[in-house]
């Protein structure tokens, strides 16, 4: 089967017609790149040798266009009956009763509620659509008539196969003509209003068709009324045939009105012989009375009478002459020719007629196969109807040995692919892969980590509205928009991994916005406690770069989340820690902003006592130090938290000169600035002879600074 | 549906003064960087397929012809590779949008290899920023690069004429997922794995080993006649199976199965005889022309081929197991 579906030109025209040759000759080729966004590709010309200069163009194509307007709602609302199907069939599987649930009446009804619903809701768009395009012109991406083609092949479908239950062994031959009548409407109106206006109709060349037409869809009321008319027709033999006929019409036996198949069979064949008794009389009718001068009213009479007796060459020749089809052929079969006829026996029936009369045949499997899904129709119908086999066993569900997909994934995942084309339908599109085995997860899990998660302005100035106020409300620190939706979405299905590179990557991008807060929340949500680690290097980066201002103000973002962080179990102690760090370190800021020099001293050394610096971060918290030591007015430290910032300032200095130097004094350089190692150490010798004039004023003072000690420790214990 | 004949392309002035040889959408489809003859790298802000007006930036760094560009998973960032003809491979960084000092940076510098390196691909996500490069000085590298800003460098030989092209394989095994671990068993961790094609018609597969810290080669590939142009490890799509396309001088496309671990690779050629409107004087299993580049779609069911004869096709695997083209795109 050669599958070429779509070939695509690009317009404009990257080459004029005639000059591809040339174009393969200068060395050029096209390439591609898929988007991850969606179905397309962006297209450009490339080559490996230099061409000069010339335009340069990329050109993006799409293989599907997405799916616009009544298209939106229609895949929307149908969603919704795939998922109750999907339920149905996940909560038989998880009790581990598919078995026995597929073949009980409760069952076999829901599917075929749902089939019915899937057939209602194909009408509604089809007349819908018919009638907006009737008002606006071809606004709708699909015609009306496509719906309509949609909603005849389900029907065909729930006649065929979802029968009510009991039914399905039944025959088949009344719904399947209702069916014929309801989609397939012929004679037509127009034919009957046209005759019924005439005082000699039989006179029309139309009305013997029609008589016959109307005898072979089985409708009685019309045949009946024109049977009528030839009572004054000038032969008394047809008038008396024809009111023979008309009760016999009538009382065509139909299934529905029986009790049992035994007494409708038995009726049928009753009726059959009330048709022979008809046969008889009109043999009986004489050459020369055969004529009215305009038609032979005998021979058509016949074929009515042939019809009516199930006579199968009278049947096909009828129809051929009314230029029916092999539906119709095969349809009458089942009326006339075999009342009896069961649902099983229709191929049979079927490919005798369409020996005759070529066509796609109503074996909907092959058709499904063949015709639907070569994407002649639509794949939404593909995929609606393969799932609704599967779940009423009517295909196979092995998988292919080499696409590794059974007959219903590989529609069912093609139309999701079509789905894709438009990235905003992404919830239906992964609903509709997750149904499929672990291939249809692998493709769900990429469209779900490609969904753009709308976190910054990019290009703020042609971003619409709606865009920004989404934004905002994240910025706020609401867990909103997209990014909620794809989280729930992957806890629905279980998809934590993906989960968590989506997270990762919203850390990311806050953290480029500075927006450590929610950074931090979607680093933890994440379980990246190592991510965590980097969201609060960056904070602390920040007070290098920026000051302890910036600083400040960043980390009361950061602090909530710290809180929250402590309560949870799984949260890994080195980069907590670190955080707390952050928080505590910018608290001492603030108090040294507020001129709170008394709690930001004792803050400083309870950070080195509490164990809770980073080795980096001493030689920075030490300079710090230096100008409280300084402070003039009283002694903010006491004589052991001097001595704790000799212990640290003494380590320091030791391991520079033991060539750690890096480890110790990386952060101080790089506040700094340019001056390195030998800058930092002398801004350590500073913070020395700070100490030292500090000892020296302790000692003089007496040991006041010993009574404050006390008086801390004691109101933090 | 209808076939459609005519697709509404967007031309998108890219304004590059020179050929373009490689364009790469970004993780999400939004951004797109391509690169040029004109020794620059050019990134777009794209929305709906077209480009914002102003929105360019341009790159420059390379003082030769740019051959590939590849964007980083966005977890590290946003960061772009480049390589050149100038035997350099570039990584550039974006500082964070709506600031003053928003824009592209060079963040790093590669120039290990001494002659012109004509591929570069980021490693699966779950594996850490690495990045594979291949070289016409017949050896590959990756570059690992560490939270804290440092980065390391392997080189070694690949295949002796010239390296063409690296792609990645995926980092969980084939299988893992349908066949869950033992409860109690560790899930295995990622696997650094990557394959590459050469001027010498081979493509290799290399592993790196944690015991050594080294890239070993794994396996060789033969199957082509000509220079192995481009090479594509396909997405791990839920099979137990591996697969890589790869696309080569001698006009063919193979497809290359692995259905296990420990079983070996198989080739299929891509038939472009049975699609339809092909020139039936090409034999079967051969392309009109030679072909460029192979490329997977993001969830692996999808390889588009790009051939000389000016076309792009499609080719996805049907029911049945055959690669079939759905699809053709021309100028």
């Amino acid at each position: 089967m050669s599958s070429i579906d779509h070939h695509l030109n690009l317009f404009p025209p990257l080459i004029q017609v005639g000059h591809a040759e040339q174009f393969i000759q200068s060395g050029k080729t096209l390439l591609s790149v898929q988007s991850p966004l969606n179905q397309s590709y962006a297209v450009f010309p490339s080559a490996r040798v230099a061409s000069g200069v010339e335009e340069q163009p990329i050109f993006f194509a799409s293989n599907e266009s997405s799916p616009s307007s009544e298209r939106r709602l229609f895949i929307g609302d149908t969603s919704i009956i795939f998922a109750a199907l999907q339920n149905l069939t996940n909560t038989a599987q998880s009790r581990g009763q598919e078995w026995c649930w597929l073949h009980s009446q409760e069952t076999h009804d829901v599917i075929r509620k749902l089939t019915l619903d899937y057939v209602n809701f194909t009408r509604e768009c089809w007349i819908h659509t018919s009638q907006t395009s009737a008002q606006s012109q071809g606004s709708s991406q699909f015609s009306g008539d496509h719906y309509r083609s949609l909603y005849t092949c389900l029907a065909l479908f729930a006649v065929l196969y979802v029968p009510e239950y009991g039914y399905e062994d039944a025959p088949v031959g009344d719904d399947l003509m209702e069916w014929l009548n309801v989609h397939f409407i012929e004679p037509s109106t127009e034919e009957g209003d046209h005759l019924s206006g005439l005082d000699r109709p039989w006179e029309d060349e139309t009305f013997w068709p029609y008589l016959v037409r109307v005898t072979l869809r089985g409708l009685s009321k019309a045949a009946t009324f024109f049977l009528a008319t030839l009572s004054t027709h000038p032969s008394d033999n047809l008038r008396r045939l024809a009111q023979r006929l008309s009760p016999l019409l009538q009382s065509q036996p139909h299934l529905q009105s029986f009790e049992a198949e035994r007494d409708f069979a038995y009726a049928s064949h009753r009726w059959k012989d009330k048709v022979k008794a008809l046969r008889i009389e009109l043999d009986s009718v004489s050459e020369s009375d055969r004529h009215d001068g305009i038609e032979n009213w005998w021979d058509r009479l016949s074929d009515i009478v042939g019809i009516l007796e199930g006579r199968s060459e009278v049947i096909r020749r009828v129809c051929e002459d009314l230029g029916a089809d092999w539906r119709e052929i095969s349809v009458s079969w089942g009326v006339f020719a075999d009342a009896r006829l069961r649902r099983q026996d229709l191929p049979e029936v079927v490919s005798q007629v369409l020996d005759d009369m070529p066509q796609d045949p109503t074996n909907l499997e092959d058709m499904v196969h063949a015709a639907l899904f070569s994407a002649q129709l639509d794949p939404w119908l593909a995929a609606h109807m393969a799932d609704l086999m599967q779940a009423l066993s009517l295909i196979e569900r092995d998988a292919n040995e080499d696409s590794g997909l059974d007959v219903r994934d590989f529609y069912v995942l093609g139309y999701a692919q079509y789905l894709h084309a438009d990235p905003a339908l992404w919830r239906i599109t992964v609903a509709y892969m997750f149904s499929c085995g672990e291939i249809g997860v692998r493709s769900a899990d990429e469209v779900l980590m490609h969904v753009p998660l709308k976190l910054r302005f990019v290009g703020s100035i042609t971003h619409g509205q709606g865009e920004q106020n989404g934004a905002d409300n994240l910025k706020s620190g609401d867990l909103a928009g997209v990014i909620k939706d794809i989280n729930a979405t992957c806890y629905e299905y279980q998809r934590e991994e993906v989960r968590r590179t989506i997270c990762r990557i919203a850390a990311q991008t806050f953290v480029q916005e500075k927006e450590y807060g929610l950074a931090l929340s979607y680093s933890s949500s994440a379980e990246d406690w190592p991510g965590l680690g980097r969201v609060v290097d960056r904070v602390l980066q920040e007070y290098i770069t920026a000051g302890p201002e910036q600083f400040t103000r960043y980390v009361a973002g950061i602090a909530p989340s710290l809180q929250a962080l402590q309560m949870q179990s799984g949260a890994q102690g080195i980069f907590i820690h670190r955080l707390m760090f952050a928080v505590r370190y910018a608290e001492f800021h603030q108090r040294l902003s507020n001129q709170d020099l008394q709690d930001a001293a004792w803050d400083l050394v309870s950070m080195f006592h509490d164990g809770l610096t980073p080795k980096s971060w001493w030689a920075v918290l030490l300079c710090d130090s230096q100008q409280l030591l300084q402070h003039d007015a009283t002694l903010l430290f006491p004589y052991a938290s001097a001595c704790i910032l000799l212990q640290h300032l003494e380590e320091v200095i030791a391991r520079t000169d033991q060539g750690s130097g890096d480890e110790y004094l990386r952060i101080l350089i790089s506040k700094l600035g340019s001056g390195g190692t030998s800058e930092a150490l002398h801004a350590l010798q500073g913070v020395r002879l700070a100490l030292a004039k500090y000892f020296a004023r302790c000692t003089m003072i007496g040991t006041g600074g010993k009574q404050i000690l006390e008086r801390k420790f004691t109101a933090a214990v | 549906m209808p076939s459609a004949t005519t697709t509404e392309a967007v031309p998108i002035e890219t304004a590059h003064e020179d050929m373009i040889h490689d364009a790469q959408l970004d993780y999400y489809g939004k951004r797109l960087a391509t690169c040029s003859s004109d020794r620059t790298v050019k990134v777009f802000d794209v929305i709906g397929g077209e480009p914002l007006k102003s929105s360019g930036h341009t790159l420059k760094g390379h003082t030769g012809p740019v051959w590939q560009v590849a964007w980083a998973h966005p977890k590290f960032g946003h960061i772009l590779a480049s390589c050149s003809y100038d035997g350099k491979v570039l990584i550039w960084g974006e500082r964070s949008q709506g600031t003053a000092d928003s824009g592209w940076t060079r963040v790093k510098e590669h120039t290990l290899h001494t002659a012109s390196v004509n591929s570069v691909s980021w490693a699966p996500h779950e594996l850490g920023a690495m990045l594979a490069c291949a070289s016409s000085d017949g050896k590959l590298s990756v570059l690992t690069f560490k939270d804290d800003g440092q980065w390391g460098a392997d080189i070694f030989n690949g295949h002796a004429i010239g390296c063409n092209s690296v792609s990645w394989a995926p980092a969980t095994q084939p299988g893992s997922l349908i066949h869950p671990q033992q409860p109690g068993v560790q899930p295995s961790a990622p696997f650094k794995r990557f394959a590459s094609a050469g001027c010498d018609n081979l493509v290799k597969i290399w592993g790196y080993r944690e015991d050594t810290q080294s890239w070993v080669e794994e396996e060789t590939l033969d199957g082509h006649t000509d220079w192995v142009r481009d090479v594509a490890w396909a997405p791990n799509i839920g099979l137990p199976r591996s697969y890589i396309a790869t696309a080569s001088q001698d006009k063919t496309v193979l497809i290359w199965t692995k259905d296990s671990l420990t079983s070996p690779w198989v080739k299929t050629a891509l038939d472009p005889s049975t699609a339809s409107g092909a020139p039936s004087a090409a034999a079967a299993g051969k392309f009109p022309d030679v072909v460029w580049r192979v490329s997977w779609s993001l969830a692996g069911n999808i390889l588009a081929v790009s051939c000389g004869d000016g076309k792009v096709t499609l080719w996805k695997e049907n029911l049945r197991g055959i690669w079939e083209c759905v699809s053709d795109m021309s100028s």
